[in-house]
């Protein structure tokens, strides 16, 4: 199986967000009518680290979305059988009208990504832009990168990159389909 | 109208205009992006402009006050209404002789703008608030190299070498208020093998980014850059070939002599950066395959003409103007006028509308941009009556809100408001609304036409962007510039003999053999051409009035203006004892709260992708000085006001400065007035009473005061 992967390049990542709301925007996650902070859907959250001490500090941003599990527990945790990753592309869809709400794959996601329509009855999550990519396009977080951040291949292609540019892989966040990368400090 | 395409247009959630597309579907903005042909980035703030839009706390139609100024109560009123009320002031303010008493406080988006042309039409002034932001960085390099660079654009950042240094000095364009494509070309630049130097005193994303940071005291850049200006000089690290060739034959010895005792020691003691610090960055600049600086927050503590004016000479030493990542000097394309053109007030006969005691002195500066309005101090001295504001919220987000509130509400002996009229247009509900007589429903880029024209052309690629609407517009709105055309054709129909905004547009892009037709086929950019690279050189002049690069500025002589000052701005040089901290104001990217046009939006104070709050940063190290845990609620005081925050304690800031994100504090909107939150202009004074020796080193402390903390 091809495993269609984001890779998140540390030394570009300037923590923005423009992804989280283009994410919104193409996935119409914004209720414009009664949408309040703090109670929108998200395919994505960015999180950073500041180390050190002042003036000596270091700090870095990344993001954080549904990272596409080699063994997802949601897949496992779910009801209704409405979640499973597809055998062309190692993407984890969710499957909304075979959803029953039971958000038992809210619980068991270790990532903390899928969020709920109380509205709709169903769990909905990044699905790597599935309608996108399977006509060859880039998710759209990718496309709207405002660092260039991000990009989007196959994920042994995207290694290959990552080692062509002498980035290194983080392995403790690259447990799973998302790729983190970064140069080595000096 | 257009059915299920990507439409181009420009973005307008910040000032910067960016050229972005609209997905429209049926009628509907689904998404927006930057547009490949101005080689297409759009930041967070611009993607949440489709919130705006269609926000259901969207003004709607007229209104017109019914209780007192600052209760914020209204009736729905027509346009026609409203049209009568503000043409019958002007009128009246005309009659009585009193036409220059109005103004406008807007950002003009060309100096083609229609609401401009209104008010020159009206006999008023406008009021740009560019004297306090930026316009002495435009003055300098005018002075200096007479270049016109645009404000808000920063080097070439694409055309930085590999071996080249980008200097940030209290700049934060990974917040984009420049084009959003310059955080992606930054970052190339590095990648390519230019170092990245950020001066701040706060850590912020592009200190993350940075070759190296270097926190600095707030306002001591001049002092630091003086001292690189002395090691370079006195080292013979500058570029003596282009200095000889371009340089005003004496002004090279006359730098010599003004710099002798700026020694990276002395500079030091002002600036806080450590003399081997100083000597470092000198040496990365004489190393350096290029150098380009640009600076923002810097140029607004009060020596913004200082500051300047060594950025400019540090330039001009290391021969960085006009080449692959140095400092651009861009050409004009000029538009056509749209004949008869109204006079532009005569400011010689009717004073700028600057108060203080150093008026007199401050008027030997050569300010090519009339210099804003104090508005309270205007009002109090009886010389603003009529005040139109667009894009702008001086009750929240210009220094002295506290001062311009109270303004807004004085008294005359007969018990009537000494500001006669006040009129707002705005796309959300706004603190500045609350003051208003009348308020107008604006509309957003999504809605209206809007030629955004900058003649000095070239560090987006272009000079001239289309804004065109999408989409039907919602409600009754109306752009603030239709406006201002249909009041113009009741007043002054001499000048307002076009047909409409299309037709000004297209008579003005005529002098470039443009239209908006044009325009739009091509793509909603214009530019001239390509850059071109030390174009002096085929001049064999610079636009001087010597043909040469004026280091001293001979035509200040009289007040002592001639050489950069090395001094903190007074605002930090004195109060030291009482108010022990520098406090800092600053953005970031999710946030552009200085407008309504943003600050309401559902999306940017979402806590995942905007920001909610803004605690007052200190360092570790001074909260423990003061007993001060994170989280505590403490009181921020100035000399002029005070606010309750909570403490965030953080490493990322200089100890003995405090930070505070910039534009907080809103009361209207349901978004806006989330939490509870204060707004750092509370504490800065209001700039017509703080006057002293800020106007003649280049404006007030804007963005900064000192202050002191306690629980």
């Amino acid at each position: 199986m091809k495993q269609l992967s984001i890779m998140v390049d540390l030394d570009r990542c300037i923590g923005c967000k423009t992804c989280i709301v283009a994410c919104r925007n193409h996935h119409g996650l914004v209720d414009h009518e009664n949408a309040m902070p703090g109670e929108m859907s998200h395919y994505i959250r960015v999180e950073s680290e500041l180390t050190g001490t002042y003036p000596d500090l270091a700090e870095d941003f990344w993001v954080v979305m549904c990272q596409h599990c080699k063994k997802p527990p949601c897949i496992k945790a779910c009801p209704s059988g409405a979640i499973a990753k597809d055998a062309q592309t190692g993407i984890v869809r969710i499957d909304k009208e075979a959803c029953t709400g039971a958000k038992k794959c809210l619980a068991k996601c270790p990532y903390d990504v899928i969020q709920f329509d109380a509205a709709g009855n169903f769990a909905h999550k990044c699905d790597l832009c599935y309608d996108r990519v399977i006509h060859g396009l880039e998710p759209v977080c990718v496309e709207v990168c405002l660092a260039d951040a991000l990009r989007f291949g196959e994920k042994e292609i995207l290694l290959m990159h990552a080692e062509a540019e002498g980035k290194e892989l983080i392995k403790k966040r690259s447990t799973q389909s998302i790729l983190y990368v970064k140069s080595p400090r000096r | 109208m257009h059915r299920n395409e990507w439409i181009p247009t420009v973005c307008y959630q910040c000032k910067a205009e960016c050229a972005i597309l609209a997905r429209v579907e049926d009628g509907v903005v689904k998404e927006v992006k930057g547009n490949p042909l101005a080689r297409g980035k759009m930041c967070v703030k611009g993607m949440a402009g489709v919130t705006t839009l269609y926000s259901a706390e969207r003004l709607k139609y007229p209104l017109k006050r019914v209780g007192e100024r600052g209760e914020g109560r209204f009736e729905r009123i027509t346009w026609d209404e409203a049209l009568d009320i503000m043409e019958k002031k002007l009128r009246e303010l005309r009659e009585r002789g009193e036409a220059h008493t109005f103004t406008y406080s807007m950002f003009p988006h060309s100096t083609t703008d229609p609401k401009w042309r209104f008010v020159n039409a009206a006999g008023g002034f406008i009021s740009t608030g560019l004297p306090h932001c930026d316009s002495a960085k435009i003055m300098a390099h005018l002075h200096t190299f007479g270049c016109f660079p645009n404000h808000h654009i920063a080097p070439m950042y694409y055309t930085v070498p590999k071996g080249g240094l980008m200097i940030l000095s209290g700049r934060h364009p990974f917040g984009c208020l420049d084009d959003a494509c310059v955080p992606r070309d930054i970052l190339n630049a590095k990648a390519r093998g230019a170092k990245l130097v950020v001066i701040d005193p706060i850590f912020r994303s592009e200190a993350a980014k940075a070759d190296w940071w270097i926190p600095i005291k707030p306002g001591g850049d001049a002092a630091l850059f003086l001292g690189v200006c002395h090691y370079l000089l006195t080292n013979d690290l500058y570029d003596k070939a282009f200095c000889e060739k371009w340089v005003r034959p004496g002004d090279m010895d006359n730098l010599m002599a003004f710099i002798a005792d700026k020694t990276p020691e002395k500079m030091s003691r002002i600036c806080e950066v450590p003399a081997a610090d100083i000597v470092r960055l000198a040496k990365m600049c004489a190393e350096a395959k290029s150098v380009c600086i640009d600076a923002f927050k810097s140029i607004m503590y009060g020596n913004a003409m200082d500051w300047g004016h060594v950025w400019s000479i540090l330039l001009v030493i290391t021969g960085n103007l006009d080449n692959p990542g140095g400092q651009p000097l861009p050409e004009i394309a000029p538009m056509a006028p749209v004949t008869p053109v109204p006079p532009a007030p005569n400011l010689k006969e009717l004073g700028y509308h600057r108060t203080g005691p150093d008026k007199n002195r401050f008027d030997h500066y050569n300010f090519i941009l009339e210099p804003t309005w104090y508005a309270a101090q205007a009002v109090k001295d009886g010389t603003l009556k009529v005040f139109f504001a667009s894009e702008c919220n001086p009750a929240l987000s210009e220094m002295g809100s506290g001062e311009w509130r109270k303004a807004m509400t004085m008294r005359d002996e007969k018990g009537d408001y000494k500001l006669e009229l006040f009129v707002v247009t705005e796309i959300m509900p706004s603190e500045t609304m609350k003051w208003a007589d009348l308020v107008l429903p604006d509309q957003t880029n999504f809605e209206r036409w809007e030629l955004l024209y900058m003649p000095w052309w070239y560090n987006y690629g272009h000079t001239a962007a289309l804004c065109r609407p999408v989409i039907e517009p919602l409600h009754e709105t109306r752009h603030a510039n239709r406006v201002m055309i249909e009041l113009g054709k009741r007043m002054f129909p001499e000048y307002f003999a076009f047909k409409d905004d299309l037709e000004y547009y297209d008579i003005e892009l005529s002098g470039v053999g443009m239209s908006v037709e044009k325009l739009m086929d091509g793509g909603g950019l214009w530019s001239p051409g390509t850059a071109g690279f030390r174009k002096y050189e085929d001049a064999g002049k610079f636009n001087t009035a010597s043909g040469k690069i004026e280091l001293e500025w001979r035509m200040y002589a009289d007040i002592g203006q001639q050489w950069p000052s090395p001094e903190l701005p007074l605002e930090f040089r004195r109060g030291e004892k009482e108010f022990p901290f520098i406090l800092v104001n600053f953005r970031t990217i999710f946030l552009n709260n200085t407008g309504a046009w943003s600050q309401n939006n559902a999306q940017l104070r979402d806590p995942v992708s905007g920001l909610d709050a803004n605690p007052v940063v200190i360092n570790p190290i001074d909260a423990k000085r003061l007993g001060i845990a994170e989280g505590d609620m403490v009181t921020v005081a100035s000399s002029t006001g005070e606010v309750r925050l909570p403490v965030a304690l953080s490493q990322r800031i200089k100890p003995g400065c405090a930070g505070l994100i910039h534009g907080f504090g809103q009361t209207m909107g349901k978004v806006a007035a989330r939490g509870n939150w204060a707004g750092d202009n509370e504490l800065i004074a209001d700039a017509g009473s703080h006057l002293d020796e800020q106007d003649l080193r280049g404006g007030e402390a804007h963005v900064a005061t000192r202050v002191n903390i306690h629980k």
